[in-house]
């Protein structure tokens, strides 16, 4: 009976975790950039300039452009710098500027004025891509949140699968074949549970409203942003009244928030009906303060007369524990140190995946060891691997070296770096068809290597903000950059001379193998 | 955050070496069993003193999530690590208990 259950998860663990690895690395691996979401978009727009923060000073050259520029609008929208992020930006409700009825624009923190940055979408494109995967709303979402319930499905299905988790917790063994991939696949699985178990559980918390709306539809009906609105604290603003009243400096309203909370750091300010006797005013506070991603921590003025009048409501136990999941996800609370090492889980939950995918083939490539060709089913698997793999990394490459390429003018430029984002994933698809599975990862491989390898010198030639300049001016998120594309071109191109090398030590170990088929390894199969 | 991180990295290589197998691989001899248990007891009381430095030095809400952080990175460099470098890993080992707890008292 007991070992019945195991063979049954054990299916369930190859099978969910082959038909969903492929999109499952995806959304690891881009989820993972997004932990460098700022820097990477600080990267894609070297014109924003990074100056000393001054949150007052902000709010003042953000409250002058906008009241020059978007005294008509209804509703103003200002995002301020921070020590991730370099830019001010600001935005208003506008039929007919910009897309979907909202213009924005960045400005510079110390003149005021706006920059004129190349048009990219960043760490944002990687950030949406991982739950929104360039589909259309809702589809990617739910897709991607499908995706995490495998991923939890997975781990759990993996530990029942695991007979030594705790007799082999410190093993690894290289330099074995088959049985080193065993052992790094459970290895990083088990050392970094902990970060593999919150990151797929807090993705099904934050889209739990998706995911399981009954509670709220049976309450608020399909008016669901009251049901937003009752959770966190917030009103909506009244209608305007047409009696013209001037906004209150806003740097003024920040002293008093400043008053309230000693130390909080804006991370938004929402203002409606701005010069008009009915204007609000909502400081958010940044989400870098607290674990906790807690939505609720706001305040709201009269924009007239400056009167505080509602602060965000004290969260109770239930939405405290949804609220810490989400942040734990999110991590926007960790510092360089914490930062680099959410980075590192997130490969290793990449790496969990990857190894996953390929011992799936590994192990039956071994019963075709002698023949020439694979059978259609394997080839088919071998294909994907290599293309959402190595694949994958030539996109995100393919991504950054447009964002180089193209001339700043351009129509739809942003469009056309996510467009050379899909057209390398499509491209190594069929260079991996047309290649033989070994020589396929090999070239794909070295591709990548130099791909990142060169980004470096491609930011030095292109805008003059090469490591030579960023490492003198204490730029640390530009030279972390292309100090982590040139580790990265390193790193592939050690795994490119693996693949490139002669495979032949390889078919020795699988022969062997193959004769002795091991015990550990047949549960998992 | 690097002083825990190195009492919870010392923790993680005594409780290793508590299990006979690494002991074996990594130190070439038998061990007695007192010293296992000494070694299993100075693992679990170092991985609990460096989630109290993490605690006291950044509270309860940053101080957890830090010290898993540092744990899981600790184990991680430790096991794929050790096929290569064993000697450099257990070196680093014992200069961590010294060396953590001196980071972790002088940080706080």
């Amino acid at each position: 009976m007991k070992e019945g259950f195991r063979q049954a998860m054990a299916w369930l663990h190859t099978w969910t975790g082959l038909i969903f690895g492929w999109l499952l690395f995806a959304i690891f691996l881009t989820g993972t950039l997004s932990y460098f979401k700022e820097e990477i978009t600080h990267w894609s727009q070297p014109e924003v300039r990074r100056h000393a923060l001054d949150p007052a000073h902000s709010l003042e050259v953000a409250q002058r452009y906008l009241q020059d520029n978007a005294g008509h609008s209804g509703t103003w929208l200002i995002r301020m710098p921070n020590a991730r992020e370099a830019a001010l930006s600001v935005g208003y409700r506008d039929p007919d500027g910009g897309p979907r009825g909202f213009a924005s624009k960045t400005l510079d923190t110390r003149t005021g004025q706006p920059v004129e940055a190349r048009d990219s979408r960043g760490g944002e494109f990687f950030y949406r891509f991982h739950f929104q995967l360039q589909m259309p709303h809702p589809f990617g979402r739910w897709l991607s949140t499908f995706c995490a319930f495998i991923m939890l499905l997975g781990l759990v299905t993996g530990i029942i699968t695991h007979k030594k988790f705790f007799k082999e917790f410190f093993t690894f063994r290289p330099g074995k074949g088959q049985r080193s991939w065993l052992d790094g696949h459970n290895a990083i699985g088990v050392l970094v549970l902990p970060f593999h178990l919150m990151i797929s559980y807090s993705s099904l918390v934050l889209f739990m409203y998706m995911v399981m709306p009954a509670g709220i539809m049976a309450s608020y009906g399909n008016d669901t942003g009251k049901y937003f609105n009752d959770l966190f604290g917030r009103n909506d603003a009244p209608k305007a009244a047409h009696v013209a009243a001037p906004l209150v400096p806003l740097p003024s309203l920040y002293a008093k928030v400043q008053g309230l909370q000693p130390g909080a750091r804006i991370g938004r300010i929402q203002v409606e009906n701005a010069g008009d006797s009915n204007a609000r005013v909502t400081f958010t506070q940044s989400a870098a303060d607290h674990v906790a991603y807690r939505r609720s921590a706001n305040w709201t003025f009269d924009g007239a007369s400056g009167a505080l009048l509602s602060q965000g409501k004290p969260e109770s136990g239930v939405m405290m524990t949804a609220f810490s999941f989400a942040g734990l996800h999110m991590g926007n609370f960790a510092g360089p140190w914490l930062r680099w090492l959410y980075f590192f889980f997130g490969l290793a939950g990449t790496a969990v995946i990857g190894t996953g995918l390929v011992m799936w083939l590994g192990k039956r490539q071994l019963k075709h060891a002698g023949s020439e060709r694979l059978p259609g089913e394997l080839r088919l698997v071998e294909v994907l691997n290599i293309a959402s793999m190595s694949g994958l990394l030539l996109a995100v490459a393919g991504f950054f070296w447009a964002n180089r390429l193209i001339p700043v003018g351009v129509e739809g430029r942003a469009d056309w770096e996510v467009n050379a984002f899909f057209i390398a994933w499509g491209l190594s698809l069929v260079h991996a068809v047309l290649r033989s599975g070994r020589r396929a990862w090999g070239e794909q491989l070295a591709l990548g290597a130099l791909a990142f390898a060169l980004l470096p010198l491609l930011n030095g030639l292109t805008t003059g903000q090469g490591l030579n300049h960023s490492l003198q001016a204490g730029d640390w998120a530009m030279a972390g950059f292309d100090l982590t594309a040139l580790g990265t071109g390193l790193f592939l191109a050690w795994l490119a001379g693996k693949m490139l090398r002669s495979p032949k030590p390889m078919a020795r170990r699988a022969s062997r193998a193959a004769k002795k088929p091991s015990t550990e390894t047949a549960g998992a199969s | 955050m690097l002083g825990n991180a190195l009492i919870a990295y010392a923790g993680f290589v005594a409780l290793c070496l508590a299990m006979e197998k690494h002991f074996v691989d990594l130190l070439g001899r038998k061990p007695r069993p007192a010293q296992l248990r000494l070694l299993r007891s100075a693992g679990w009381l170092l991985l609990v003193l460096s989630l109290v430095f993490s605690v006291q030095l950044r509270g309860w809400a940053h101080g957890l999530v830090e010290w898993t952080a540092v744990l899981m990175a600790g184990v991680t460099l430790w096991v794929f690590g050790l096929p290569y470098q064993s000697r450099l890993l257990l070196g680093l080992a014992a200069a961590s208990v010294v060396l953590g707890p001196l980071l972790a008292v002088l940080a706080g």
